[in-house]
């Protein structure tokens, strides 16, 4: 297991005396006992680090589509995003008979791969209605991912996930889908990143269209613009109770979501300046911004 | 066009952080009691430090007295918790329960030199022992055993030194016996690198202690005849 020592010429080098004779387990009325809880804690940092792992891919692959979407919503875009949920349903299938019942709070931290899932879900949400997202809308996009990673390859996902005795336990669920549930931390915390993400998409698309982002669809005389959404996102997060449980990350995001405010409403009250002095000088030049409302 | 926030779902998200403020506030009331309970136990268990093996008598009923209050109050957290996610609020409890369940852990070592195992353990508690995934209830954990586990040995390597001191020097032999035992039951493990590994790393000090006691003793005879033969062979 441990590495080698080598000589001057690089190859390994005998080990000095005798070798150490293999770690003699002293066998004792205690040790069956010992064995059996070793036997526990084993399942249990197995099941933890395939979750990790699994975790650390699905957040890779959520922050890959955030960073796509931020630049407007082709159909292209829509493809490469697609194929990218369609890789974080897998993973979301290896893992989901883990984390059933009592084991979806146990590995909560190690599941901050949710967070993430729901800020690219809630972002790409918004884009496409304009909206905020609600938990219950959620729920069957992420059973719809579950059950897309479980339907092509059943029999991979199930070995893959399976070791001898320690998935026993979970085996019953292997009918139904099981279902990877959202606590509402996941939700909100994923809430407060999109906020983060609109005032980056509001800065861009004003950059680039000249105009403020949103709108333009219902033909209402006032169409709403991000810059509103921005404020009513901050006002929803400022009016919630603080939760008990983690207070500290509540109070960052917290702040976090104030600037990102208030960056937008910067940008919101350039263009207003900007916009009033525009006529009298040189409107035409600003065509881009014709392109983003037709869409 | 909808409003950017469904209208409902402030009220619904507030109402849920709501309740997950009372729940929690309910559950720190229920921990204070537990936490008394185990304090006053462990106060009087230290008194075993002072006190021969012959006036264990009337101690020891006391301290199971203490220990029985505990057992009731953690009946109720078993009642009160097991309707929420069992690893939601385990971390409010998990250090309390740990330091009871090392109360009773010593108890029944010093009244009967047996080591309770977890599924005993969890029946003297009443509640259950391991639970598959499908029922999320209150429970004791692997980890909280193991860990109630080192810090009786802790206390034991104390009490190993203190014993000599009151003349027991046949105690201090036996619990050198009990950690050298549950020691070699440590390598069992495979640790991870956490608390519990910390913890349990912290053994070798407890054992090197206890071993320094009986040496201490065998190089002055002190051992007594039942422990001594395999003492004497070294010297």
């Amino acid at each position: 297991m441990s590495g080698f020592k080598r000589d001057w010429n690089g190859n390994a080098k005998k080990r000095d005396g005798p070798k150490p004779p293999a770690k003699k387990v002293v066998q004792n009325q205690f040790t069956p006992m010992f064995e059996t809880l070793r036997d526990e804690l084993d399942q249990h940092h197995d099941r933890r680090e395939r979750i990790i792992k699994a975790s650390r891919d699905i957040t890779a692959l959520s922050k890959k589509i955030i960073r796509k979407i931020d630049e407007e919503l082709p159909k292209n875009i829509q493809a490469e995003i697609d194929t990218r949920l369609a890789d974080i349903s897998k993973h979301l299938a290896t893992i989901a008979p883990e984390i059933q019942g009592i084991n979806r709070y146990r590995y909560a931290r190690s599941l901050m791969c949710l967070e993430e899932l729901v800020e690219a879900l809630t972002f790409l949400h918004y884009l496409k209605t304009q909206t905020l997202i609600t938990p219950e809308q959620l729920t069957p996009i992420m059973e719809d991912l579950v059950r897309k990673g479980i339907t092509p390859s059943e029999d991979v996902a199930m070995t893959d996930a399976s070791e001898p005795a320690a998935a026993t336990p979970e085996q019953p669920q292997e009918n139904e889908t099981p279902k990877v549930s959202l606590t509402q931390d996941d939700y909100l915390y994923g809430v407060f990143d999109l906020t983060g993400e609109m005032m980056r998409f509001a800065t861009t698309s004003t950059a680039l269209t000249g105009t403020m982002a949103g709108g333009g669809v219902g033909g209402d005389e006032q169409p709403r613009t991000i810059v509103e959404d921005m404020h009513e996102l901050g006002s929803f997060f400022e009016m919630l109770p603080v939760g008990q449980g983690n207070r500290f990350q509540w109070e960052k995001k917290l702040e976090v979501t104030r600037q990102s405010v208030q960056k937008v409403e910067r940008l919101g009250y350039d263009r207003t300046i900007r916009g009033s002095e525009r006529p009298k000088g040189w409107i035409p030049d600003l065509s881009g911004g014709d392109q983003a409302e037709e869409e | 066009m909808p409003p950017m926030i469904d209208p409902s779902l402030f009220d619904q998200i507030k109402s849920k952080i709501e309740e997950d403020t009372t729940v929690r506030k309910e559950l720190e009331q229920i921990v204070d009691e537990l936490h008394q309970h185990v304090s006053f136990t462990q106060g009087l268990l230290s008194k075993i430090h002072s006190t021969p093996r012959s006036k264990y008598a009337t101690l020891l009923p006391q301290v199971e007295e203490g220990i029985k209050s505990q057992v009731a109050t953690v009946g109720k957290l078993s009642a009160f918790a097991s309707q929420y996610p069992y690893y939601k609020y385990n971390h409010k409890w998990t250090r309390p329960l740990q330091d009871s369940l090392s109360t009773c852990l010593l108890f029944t070592w010093l009244s009967t030199h047996t080591l309770l195992t977890p599924l005993q353990l969890a029946t003297y508690y009443s509640v259950p022992l391991n639970l598959t995934a499908q029922d999320d209830a209150f429970h004791i954990t692997t980890e909280e055993y193991l860990l109630a586990l080192v810090s009786i040995i802790d206390d034991l390597s104390r009490l190993a030194m203190n014993s000599v001191t009151l003349g027991d020097t046949a105690l201090a032999v036996e619990i050198s016996a009990f950690i050298r035992d549950l020691h070699a039951g440590f390598q069992v493990l495979n640790l991870k690198n956490d608390i519990l590994r910390k913890r349990v790393d912290s053994i070798k000090y407890a054992v090197k202690k206890v071993e320094d006691v009986v040496y201490d003793l065998s190089l002055r005879g002190l051992i007594p005849a039942a422990g001594a033969e395999n003492e004497k062979k070294g010297e």
